[in-house]
C-alpha cells in the first residue's frame, strides 16, 4: 500500500482518486462521492466555520454531506448590535443599551468605550453563533476590504454590518455598496476625491485588491488587467462622493454618504485596452455602478476572487491544475450566477477536490480560527450575565491581537499577509514572537482559566469535555477522540503512547480506568477529584501545544 | 601610511584581503569549504524600512528646485526660512535636526533618487521588488539578505542553530518576519518582540511525513518551535549582558533601535537587523492646513531623527560604533504634485539613508530637475538602482565577492562608494566621482535627438524612462572605449511629454530631463 492509499483508507475514501501522482491534486469541482465519516464531516466544519463541539460533527455524520452544507449556508438573523457594557457617564446611552445609532460627545472617552465594546462584541459573536459558515465569510470579506483605523465605531460597525450582510451574498453588488460605504469613503481617501483634485488611492485599490487584482507588469504602466490609465480614469469616475456623520455629536445624525453632483468630474471617462478602451460617461450618482459593471465583464474578476475563495478554504498553493481543475471552474460558475457568491462555495465545500486527502489538514489556523476554536471545540461559554461577558470578550481579543491579528485592524490595505504573501503564506502566521501567546493562550485554558480585565477569572470544567466522549475510562479512547477533534488527521500510535505517557506515566492503561472510575464513583471526594483532574489537564495542555493542534 | 594605501600601492587590493581570509584557520571549521562568510567579520546590518513610500522632495529638499516646487506641490511644500540647510543645493525638512547633526559629524550619507527601472506602484508589489531584489519583471520569492546567508548555509534550517552558529542569523524586530531574509528552505530571520520575555515553547514528538502538504506544514511548525527554543536562550544571556547607555525617545521605532543597540551590545552574533516604522503613506494630510512644518509626515521624520541618532550616541557610548551599520529604505518616492488633499500619491525614486561611523557622510547624486510642466502622476526618476546600494553593502561591509553579488542581485552591478573609513573588504580609496558630461541636442526635441556624453572608459548603460518611471529602451549596454560618444534617440513611437535619459558608468550615475512635443 502506498503512502496515498494509506491516507485514503484512513479517511475511508473511495479509490477513484488514488491514480493521481502524488503532490499533484488532480480531483475537481465535481461532486464528493465518497464516503461521509468524522473525517470528512470535522474538516468541513473546521474550515466553514470558527469551531465546532463533538456532538456537532456526530450530527452531521448522520445528517450527511448536502444536509450539513444546507445548514451552514441557511440565513439568519443579524446579532445583537454592541452595547455600552461599562461606561456610565455616556448620557445618550445607558449601559445595557447599543451605541449604534447614539450620537457622540465631544469627548473622547465615549469613542473609547465603544470601541472597547465593539471589539468585545465581534469576539462574543464569532463565539456564539450556531454552526455557519456566516462568520468565516464576514472575516474573508474583512480581509478583502482591509479598513482600519477609522476610530469611529459607529462606522465600522455599519460596515462589518454590510459585509456579514452579504457573506455569501452578491460580489458585485457588494463591491457596489461598499465603494459608497462611509468607513471606506473616509479609509481611502474616497471622500476627498473630486473633480478638481481627483485622489487616485481608492480606484487603484478597487481594481488591485477588490476586483480584477493585478496582472503581471507587461508595459509601461501596464499590469497585464489594467493600465495606470484605468486607476485614473476609474478614479474619476468615483469622484463626488462624501461621508456624512463621522464622529457627530448631531442627535438627528445618522452614518451615510452623498453625492455631491458639482464636485463630480462629468466628462467621459476612457479606460484601456485591458477593457476594450471603453467609455464611462457621466451618469451623476449612479456612475458608479455603470463602472462596476464593465469592470464584472472581465472574466479575470471571477478568477481573481475564486483564488481568493479557495486560499481561504482549502491551501494556499494554487499550481497549473488546480487553476485548470479548480479556479477556472469556479470562475466560470460564478459568471453564470451573476457573481453570486453562495453556490459557487456550497461547489466548492462539496467537491471531490475539498475532501481529497491531501487537502486534509495543511491549513496553519489563524490566531483567530486557534483561540476562539479552542473554546468553542469545547464548548466552553463564558459565564456571567452579558454585562460581565463583555470583560472576557475583551481580553480574549487583545490575546488573539498578541498572535498579531486584530479584527478591524487587519496590518495593510491588503489584509492579512498569510493570504496573500508568496512563498510563506499561512506560514507567516507563525514566528517566535507569535508562538509564545499561543501557547500562553492555550496553557492558561486548559489550567488557571482566563481572567478577565476586570479580575474576574473563568475555569474550564474538564470533566465536562471529557465526558462528552464516547467511552473515557479507556485511556486509549479518551486520548484518541481528543485527538479527532483537535487534530486534523489524529495520531499515529507513537504519539498516543507518548500521551499516555503524559496522562498516566509508567503505567498500565488499567491504572486510568481504575482512577476514573472511582472519581465517577465519588464525584464529590475533593481529593480524588483533584487528582484526577491534574492528570486531565496536563494531558490537555500537552496536546493543545502540539503542531498538530495548529492545523487545520 | 594606513593599511588601506600599502595593500593599495601594492597593487592588490582586491585579492589580498580575501587571501587572507581564505587562509585563516577557523576558516577549517567552517560548514563549507567555500564559505564566503568571514567567521572574523563582527559587522552588524541594520534595516530600517519606511513603510508607505517617503516623500523625498519633503525629506532632502532639492533648493535649486524649490522655485518650481513651490507651484506643483504648494500645499504641502515647507517654508523656504524653515528648512535645514545642508549644501547650497540640499536641505533637510526642519524636524530632521539630529540627522543632520549625524551629517555634521560624519555618520551620515544619502543617495540620491534610488530606484529600479519600470517602476510599480503598487505597495506590496514595490516593497516585494525592495525585498527581494528582483527586477521589476520578476518575481523572486527569496529576500536579498535571505540569499546571501544561504550562499554560505544552503541547508539552512536543517542542523542549526549549531556551535558556530548559535545565534540567529537575522532578527526581525515585530511579529511578522521580513521577506528580506526568506531563503529557499527557510526565512533566517527570526522575530522579536521583548528580549527580556523569552520563555521556552513546548515542543512535541512525532515525526511528519513531508510528502504531503500536511506534512510539510507540520514540519515547518515543528522546526519553527524547536529553534525559536535554542536560540531564545541566546538571546536572553546577550539581553542580560547588554546595555544601553543614553535616553531614547519613546516611539516604537526607538524602542526597536534600543534593543538592537542592547543585543549588539551584549555579544549576540546576528549579522543583520530589521527595524521598521509605519505610517509613511501619505495621500492625505500629510502636513497640517495653514502649516506644512507640522503634520502626519513631519512627526515621522522626527521621530526617525531622533531615534537614529540616539541608536547612534548609544553605539558611540557602548565602543561598537564601528561595528554597525543602517540603511533606511522605502518602498517608493511619492509624486511631484501634490494632490489636493494635502498629501500626496505613489510616485517612483525617492533619497536613501545610509548611517553609522563607516558610512561615507556624502551626498551621493544630483538633485532632481524639475520643470513647471510636470504631469499628472510623474514622480521623481530613478538615478540609482537600489540594488547596486545592497551590492555594495555586501561587497564592502560583509565582504562578499563582486561575482557573487551579480548572481545574487544582478549582472550590472556596480559598486557605489557609500561605506567609507573602516571597511574591510575591498578597502580601496573611494572611485572619484567625476561630473559625467552628458547632454542632449535638441532639446525640447521634435522627433529625435542626439545624446552626447564622456566616459572614462568601461562599462556603459544609457537608458530612457517615462515620466512614471518605467525603462523605455536600453540605447548602450557595453564597454566603451576613453573618450566622447554620441548616440541618437528617435522618440517617434512615443507621445509627447516628459522623458528621462540616464546614464551608469560604474558608480557614476546621472539623470536628465527630456521634454519631447509634437
Amino acid at each position: 500500500m502506498n503512502r496515498r492509499q494509506t491516507l485514503a483508507s484512513l479517511f475511508g475514501q473511495s479509490t477513484s482518486t488514488l491514480q493521481a501522482p502524488i503532490e499533484t491534486i488532480q480531483s475537481g469541482l465535481e461532486v464528493y462521492a465518497g464516503d461521509w465519516t468524522y473525517a470528512q464531516a470535522s474538516h468541513l466544519l473546521r474550515r466553514s466555520t470558527f469551531g465546532v463541539p463533538n456532538d456537532v460533527i456526530q450530527e452531521s455524520i448522520a445528517a450527511g454531506l448536502n444536509a450539513t452544507i444546507a445548514a451552514l449556508f441557511g440565513s439568519k438573523e443579524l446579532p445583537d448590535p454592541p452595547i455600552n457594557y461599562d461606561y456610565a457617564e455616556d448620557p445618550n446611552v445607558a449601559i445595557g443599551e447599543t451605541w449604534v445609532n447614539a450620537a457622540y460627545i465631544a469627548r473622547g472617552e465615549v469613542v473609547g468605550y465603544r470601541n472597547r465594546s465593539f471589539a468585545a462584541w465581534q469576539i462574543k459573536v464569532l463565539m456564539e453563533e450556531v454552526p455557519s459558515i456566516r462568520e468565516k465569510m464576514t472575516l474573508f470579506w474583512h480581509n478583502h476590504f482591509s479598513i482600519a483605523n477609522v476610530n469611529d465605531p459607529k462606522f465600522v460597525y455599519q460596515y462589518i454590518t454590510l459585509l456579514r450582510t452579504y457573506s455569501t451574498g452578491n460580489f458585485r453588488q457588494l463591491i457596489k455598496d461598499i465603494i459608497i460605504e462611509p468607513a471606506m469613503l473616509r479609509f481611502l481617501n474616497g471622500n476627498q476625491n473630486t473633480v478638481e483634485s481627483p485622489n487616485e488611492n481608492f480606484g487603484r485599490e478597487l481594481l488591485e485588491l477588490y476586483t480584477i487584482g493585478k496582472g503581471p507588469q507587461v508595459g509601461p504602466g501596464d499590469y497585464t488587467n489594467y493600465t495606470e490609465q484605468d486607476v485614473r480614469e476609474v478614479s474619476r469616475a468615483l469622484t463626488g462622493w462624501r461621508d456624512l456623520g463621522y464622529l457627530s455629536p448631531n442627535e438627528n445624525s445618522e452614518v451615510r454618504s452623498f453625492f455631491r453632483t458639482l464636485r463630480h468630474d462629468t466628462g467621459d471617462k476612457t479606460l484601456s485596452h485591458r477593457f476594450n478602451n471603453s467609455v464611462i460617461s457621466n451618469a451623476g450618482e449612479d456612475e458608479y455602478k455603470n463602472m462596476v459593471d464593465l469592470i464584472f465583464q472581465q472574466a479575470e474578476v471571477a478568477r481573481f476572487i475564486s483564488r481568493k475563495l479557495y486560499r481561504w478554504f482549502v491551501y494556499y498553493h494554487i499550481d497549473e491544475t488546480v487553476e485548470a481543475n479548480i479556479i477556472e471552474p469556479m470562475a466560470q460558475m460564478l459568471i453564470e450566477n451573476d457573481y453570486n457568491i453562495a453556490p459557487v462555495l456550497q461547489a466548492l465545500l462539496s467537491s471531490q477536490h475539498f475532501y481529497d486527502a491531501l487537502n486534509m489538514g495543511p491549513m496553519i489556523k489563524n490566531p483567530m480560527d486557534f483561540s476562539i476554536g479552542l473554546f468553542r471545540q469545547n464548548q466552553v461559554t463564558i459565564p456571567g450575565t452579558v454585562l460581565q461577558q463583555y470583560p472576557f470578550y475583551l481580553t480574549l481579543y487583545s490575546f488573539i491581537g498578541t498572535m498579531d491579528m486584530n479584527y478591524f485592524n487587519p496590518p495593510s490595505v491588503a489584509g492579512w499577509k498569510a493570504y496573500y504573501q508568496e512563498p510563506g503564506f499561512y506560514r507567516i502566521w507563525i514566528n517566535s514572537s507569535t508562538l509564545r501567546p499561543r501557547m500562553l493562550l492555550t496553557d492558561v485554558f486548559s489550567t488557571v482559566g482566563l481572567r478577565a480585565r476586570n479580575g474576574e477569572q473563568m475555569v474550564i470544567d474538564i470533566f465536562e469535555i471529557v465526558a462528552a466522549l464516547s467511552n473515557p475510562i479507556d485511556p486509549n479512547v479518551l486520548i484518541t477522540e481528543l485527538a479527532d477533534l483537535y487534530f486534523p488527521l489524529g495520531i499515529n500510535e507513537e504519539q498516543l503512547s507518548n500521551l499516555k505517557e503524559v496522562l498516566i506515566p509508567g503505567l498500565p492503561d488499567f491504572e486510568w480506568t481504575l482512577e476514573y472510575n472511582k472519581y465517577l464513583e465519588n464525584p464529590n471526594d475533593e481529593e480524588i477529584r483533584i487528582s484526577v483532574e491534574v492528570k486531565l489537564r496536563t494531558l490537555l495542555r500537552t496536546m493543545l501545544t502540539m503542531p498538530e493542534f495548529y492545523l487545520s | 601610511m594606513q593599511r588601506r594605501n600599502f595593500i593599495k600601492s601594492a597593487g592588490t587590493a582586491m585579492t589580498l584581503p580575501l587571501l587572507f581570509n581564505g587562509m585563516r584557520l577557523s576558516a577549517i571549521n567552517q560548514p563549507s569549504l567555500f564559505s564566503e562568510m568571514n567567521p572574523d567579520n563582527d559587522k552588524v546590518l541594520v534595516l530600517i524600512q519606511l513603510n508607505g513610500g517617503n516623500d523625498g522632495l519633503n525629506t532632502l529638499v532639492p533648493l535649486d528646485q524649490y522655485d518650481t516646487l513651490v507651484n506643483l506641490r504648494s500645499n504641502v511644500i515647507l517654508p523656504e526660512s524653515s528648512l535645514l540647510t545642508v549644501t547650497d543645493k540640499i536641505a533637510f525638512h526642519p524636524n530632521m535636526g539630529s540627522m543632520k547633526s549625524l551629517y555634521e559629524d560624519g555618520k551620515l550619507g544619502m543617495v540620491q533618487s534610488v530606484g529600479y527601472p519600470n517602476q510599480n506602484r503598487s505597495h506590496f508589489r514595490s516593497m516585494d521588488i525592495w525585498q527581494s531584489g528582483s527586477p521589476a519583471d520578476q518575481s523572486w520569492t527569496t529576500g536579498w539578505l535571505g540569499r546571501y546567508f544561504e550562499n554560505d548555509h544552503p541547508a539552512f534550517p536543517e542542523g542549526y542553530p549549531n556551535d558556530t552558529y548559535a545565534d540567529p542569523f537575522a532578527i526581525t524586530l515585530g511579529s511578522v518576519v521580513s521577506e528580506t531574509c526568506q531563503g529557499v528552505g527557510a526565512n533566517f530571520s527570526m522575530t522579536l518582540n521583548d528580549p527580556f520575555s523569552l520563555s521556552p515553547l513546548a515542543e512535541s514528538g512525532g515525526t511528519a511525513n513531508t510528502d504531503t502538504p500536511y506534512g510539510k506544514e507540520l514540519d515547518f511548525l515543528k522546526t519553527t518551535i524547536a529553534q525559536s527554543n535554542q536560540y531564545a536562550a541566546n538571546i536572553t544571556t546577550a539581553a542580560e549582558k547588554g546595555n544601553n547607555m543614553v535616553e531614547y525617545p519613546q516611539s516604537s521605532l526607538a524602542e526597536q533601535l534600543k534593543n538592537i543597540a542592547l543585543l549588539v551590545s551584549g555579544g549576540l552574533k546576528t549579522k543583520v537587523y530589521i527595524a521598521s516604522i509605519g505610517g509613511f503613506d501619505t495621500h492625505a494630510n500629510q502636513v497640517e492646513d495653514g502649516d506644512t512644518t507640522v503634520g502626519d509626515h513631519a512627526s515621522l521624520l522626527l521621530n526617525l531623527s531622533e531615534s537614529m541618532a540616539a541608536f547612534q550616541a548609544d553605539l558611540q557610548a557602548l565602543g561598537i560604533e564601528e561595528r554597525v551599520l543602517g540603511i533606511t529604505f522605502s518602498e517608493f518616492g511619492r509624486q511631484i504634485r501634490s494632490n489636493f488633499s494635502l498629501g500626496t500619491d505613489h510616485g517612483t525614486a525617492a533619497p536613501l539613508f545610509i548611517f553609522g561611523s563607516c558610512a561615507n557622510s556624502t551626498i551621493l547624486g544630483d538633485n532632481p530637475e524639475i520643470t513647471p510642466d510636470v504631469q499628472v502622476q510623474e514622480g521623481v526618476p530613478m538615478q540609482y538602482d537600489f540594488r547596486d546600494v545592497y551590492g555594495s553593502v555586501l561587497q564592502d561591509w560583509f565582504e562578499l565577492s563582486e561575482s557573487s553579488i551579480q548572481s545574487l542581485l544582478h549582472a550590472d552591478y556596480q559598486r557605489l562608494p557609500i561605506i567609507q573609513n573602516c571597511s574591510l573588504a575591498t578597502s580601496t580609496d573611494d572611485p572619484i566621482l567625476e561630473e559625467v558630461q552628458l547632454t542632449a541636442f535638441p532639446n525640447p526635441l521634435r522627433g529625435q535627438t542626439t545624446i552626447q556624453f564622456s566616459s572614462r572608459g568601461g562599462h556603459i548603460r544609457l537608458s530612457i524612462f517615462n515620466a512614471m518611471g518605467s525603462e523605455l529602451e536600453v540605447l548602450i549596454n557595453k564597454t566603451l572605449p576613453k573618450g566622447d560618444h554620441q548616440i541618437n534617440w528617435s522618440a517617434q513611437r512615443w507621445p509627447a511629454g516628459n522623458y528621462y535619459y540616464r546614464l551608469q558608468e560604474g558608480p557614476s550615475q546621472r539623470t536628465k530631463r527630456l521634454i519631447l512635443v509634437n
